[in-house]
């Protein structure tokens, strides 16, 4: 099989999706700091990881379906690319087709659960996501990952991939990290087996020591945007957090980037420039975002009302760095990392304590002005927290609202309706918009 | 379509079902006895009553508002953990002593967050229910029995002994028989005993003193025997899916002829197609054997579907079922998956099936219910 042979669909929507990577981060560059080539590095790192899943498709050399949130860092140290099944959902959103594609899926899933989780199952089932050597599944932080694992084990094309996932607990305490732990030696052991690539100490310490430099100089990027004004716009900290988990969890190249990243935030500091020339509100965005919001919303948000994305669920976490001491003590803090550290699964797999948690401490830390709980429609454990942010807001002082909306289907809640809610709830705290 | 036999047990199930605190529960509250609530079928309810306590399973029976627990929670959240949450609101839960959660969804993962912050329940405690279903998740259960036994022999002052448990573990085994019984006899050509009164009484065995219900089900069972089976029915359907407790659904089948003989669901046959093995020597290790191995799973348990799947084509055969029904809660994203599945599954077994979703409170959206039952009957 060679690159041109358009016929396999699998194929197809992996050329597709590395084409639209590059397109899509280009936009996105456009749309936050203009004048830098931040998204540079970050964009290669795609286009060439995908380079690498067609060669090995093509070749049958193993890879993997997992997600960032399963330790992707002894991913790098094995040398095994592996593949998110959320990349075509995401993509998805730069086709012309993709209502349509929405639509089918909804034929075949009810149409509240999760629209990511949905289209992504779509294309598995459609035979549009090439089959791996083998899937570790995502069991946290929601009901909808649990779905589509289970969908993909039992599809027609994809059942007799192995299929391995770790079992995320409840609970962050001790018993639970040593379970979690135990749990991602097996999943090394199923690796091993069936990709006949071995993960070595040497080489797992190498990825982890790299992943905590690059760690340490996030930390460090994330409070350069306490900053007033803060020096970069919204959707930087997720573009960090996804470069450093993913394409270049615990390579060289990612820490090269992550440093350029600080040192130009750094530079716009010195310089008292700010995302927006005048900058009048602070907001803490505290759920995921799409492409839609970073390159339509947030640039309105910055133009229309000097209103910058501070901070959001992505962009922040504990930054904690590994224990490369031993291999013991790499796993346990891999696991520490996967339960406690990444965004989104951090808040969502556990009690709700964290989501009070993380907003007293944005909101004290990086002076925010106001929070915005966009309510995904696909966070059914977040929507039903609503009451208790709230009333963190209230006793921290700072206004909150909710929206209602999903990402990845603009149907839902439309861009203009979203707007103009957030015009309603701004003048309400007495702005006024660049236009009025 | 009725059962025929006048029975006044059954007339006492009817009522539990249609009511949160029935007779026997508020006699046994009266006596000084004491209630602990449980959101999910998982919850270990022979080590609540090896405590003293009386398990209740968590409904929202008489419902008919959301307005404070919408402060609360999102409309994109499950109607019945809305309406439940809201009764907890409103002190309609103020009877239980204590309650257990279990990780089980996103919704009731987010109910005892809520609860506990806004409802006074004196002993509140959630329980990590793996996602997989191996060696090491029974260990891992097992030590969140001893957490959740820990908890209540420190708040209640007791001891809970082995052999306390196991007593229990007898009492509700004992409670499974005789639901499995009951349930049986409706593979029969006239079953002696409807869909709905069927659930009425698996739905009141999870809310009346467990010995007090035995009691009255083996008289029920007695009273059966000599009753003229239902023959005017046009076709045996089958439910499968997740919280379903209302009777009133069930009759609204049955009155346009569809005779429920058999079910998947959590207040029915899948909470007692099984029994805790009583040959191992551990109650403990008894009870996390049966929770995470060997009961009938739901969706939320990973690498189960198959086994899930074949459990009702097996149903569809011996009770010959001519339809299978699937009734979702509305932003269930655990069901929606596992309808999806079954649909293809239920395609190539050749069975009928259809599923709808649906909203906790039937009030409003009978006649909708009625119509598209109607339709896939006509189907049949
Ligand atoms: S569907 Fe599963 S998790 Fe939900 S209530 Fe029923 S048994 Fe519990
Ligand atoms: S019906 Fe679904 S969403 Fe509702 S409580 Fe049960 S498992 Fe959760």
């Amino acid at each position: 099989m060679t690159e041109t042979s358009m016929d396999d669909k699998c194929l197809y929507k992996l050329i597709q999706e590395r084409d639209m990577i590059q397109m899509m981060v280009e936009s996105f560059t456009q749309s936050v700091t203009e004048g830098n080539n931040l998204f540079e590095v970050p964009t290669k790192a795609f286009v060439e990881h995908h380079n690498e899943l067609i060669r090995r498709y093509i070749s049958g050399e193993p890879f993997i379906s997992s997600y960032f949130c399963c330790a992707p860092e002894i991913y790098t140290a094995m040398d095994l690319p592996w593949s998110t099944f959320l990349t075509p959902a995401f993509t998805g959103m730069l086709n012309p087709d993709y209502q349509d594609e929405v639509d089918a899926s909804g034929q075949l899933f009810a149409t509240d659960l999760c629209t990511i989780i949905r289209q992504a199952a779509y294309y598995v089932v459609a035979d549009m996501v090439p089959p791996p050597t083998a899937i570790i599944a995502m069991m946290h932080p929601c009901d909808g990952i649990n779905v589509v694992h289970q969908v993909m084990a039992n599809d027609k094309k994809w059942k007799d991939v192995p299929v391995f996932g770790a079992d995320p607990p409840y609970w962050a305490d001790e018993r639970s990290l040593d379970y979690y732990t135990d749990q991602l030696y097996e999943m090394v052991a199923f690796l091993e087996e069936h990709t006949g690539l071995k993960l070595t100490e040497d080489k797992l310490r190498e990825t982890c020591e790299e992943s905590n430099r690059a760690y340490a100089i996030w930390d460090e990027y994330s409070q350069t945007r306490r900053a007033v004004p803060c020096p970069h716009g919204g959707g930087m900290g997720l573009q960090v957090f996804g470069t450093l988990s993913t394409n270049l969890c615990g390579k060289p190249e990612g820490t090269d980037w992550v440093k350029d990243v600080l040192e130009d935030a750094e530079a716009l500091i010195k310089q008292g420039k700010g995302a927006v020339p005048e900058e009048k509100i602070r907001l803490l965005w505290f759920d995921v975002l799409s492409l839609g919001t970073t390159t339509d919303l947030f640039p309105w948000l910055e133009e229309e009302w000097g209103a910058v994305i501070v901070m959001d669920m992505f962009g922040y976490a504990p930054y904690s760095q590994l224990d490369t001491t031993n291999m013991d003590t790499m796993m346990k803090s891999l696991a520490a990392r996967a339960l406690n550290d990444v965004p989104m699964i951090r808040q969502a797999r556990g009690l709700a304590d964290l989501f009070l948690v993380d907003i007293t401490n944005i909101v004290k830390e990086y002076k925010i002005d106001a929070v915005i709980y966009p309510g995904y429609m696909g966070h059914k454990d977040g929507t039903a927290n609503i009451g208790m942010m709230r009333e963190k807001c209230r006793e921290l002082g700072v206004p909150f609202t909710t929206i209602g909306m999903d990402f990845y289907d603009d149907r839902y809640t439309s861009p203009d309706e979203v707007k103009d809610k957030l015009s309603k709830w701004f003048e309400s705290m007495g702005h006024t918009p660049k236009s009025g | 379509m009725e059962t025929s036999v006048k029975s006044k047990n059954l007339d006492a199930f009817r009522t539990a079902a249609h009511t949160i605190v029935n007779p026997e529960l508020q006699k046994w509250m009266d006596q000084g006895g004491k209630v602990m609530g449980a959101w999910c079928c998982y919850a270990p309810e022979e080590l609540i009553t090896a405590a003293g306590l009386v398990p209740f399973r968590v409904r929202a029976t008489g419902s008919t508002g959301t307005e404070e627990a919408d402060a609360y929670v999102s409309s994109i959240n499950c109607s019945f953990c809305r309406h439940a949450f809201n009764m907890g609101l409103h002190g309609e839960y103020d009877f239980l002593e204590a309650m257990v959660w279990l990780n089980n969804c996103d919704h009731v993962r987010r109910m005892y967050d809520n609860w506990w912050r806004k409802v006074n329940t004196p002993l509140t405690k959630m329980m990590s229910l793996p996602k997989f279903t191996g060696d090491k998740q029974v260990a891992w259960w097992r030590e969140e029995l001893v957490f959740l036994k820990e908890a209540l022999e420190k708040h209640l002052g007791i001891t809970i002994t082995d052999d306390k448990i196991r007593e229990g573990i007898s009492i509700h085994n004992e409670k499974k028989r005789l639901l499995r019984q009951l349930f049986e006899l409706r593979k029969s050509d006239n079953p002696p005993i409807t869909g709905a009164d069927s659930l009425a009484t698996a739905v009141a065995s999870t809310a009346m003193p467990p010995e007090e219900f035995n009691k009255m089900l083996k008289e029920l069972l007695e009273e059966l025997k000599d009753t003229e089976g239902i023959k005017d029915y046009r076709k045996r359907l089958l439910l499968v899916g997740s919280i379903f407790d209302d009777p009133s659904y069930v009759k609204i089948m049955e009155d346009i002829g569809g005779l429920v003989v058999a079910d998947s669901e959590c207040f029915g046959t899948r909470a007692f197609a099984v029994d805790v093995d009583e040959s191992i020597k551990d109650p403990l290790d008894a009870l996390a054997k049966f929770t995470i191995k060997d009961r009938q799973h739901c969706p939320r348990l990973f690498g189960e579907y198959k086994r899930r799947s074949q459990y009702i084509q097996d149903m569809v055969k011996e009770y010959k079922v001519d339809g299978v029904i699937g009734l979702r809660m509305t932003f269930c994203d655990l069901w929606a998956g596992e309808y999806y599945m079954l649909n293809l599954d239920m395609k190539e077994a050749g069975i009928p099936f259809f599923y709808m979703d649906r909203e906790y409170l039937m009030a409003g959206t009978a006649g909708q219910v009625r119509t598209r039952i109607q339709a896939f009957m006509e189907t049949l």
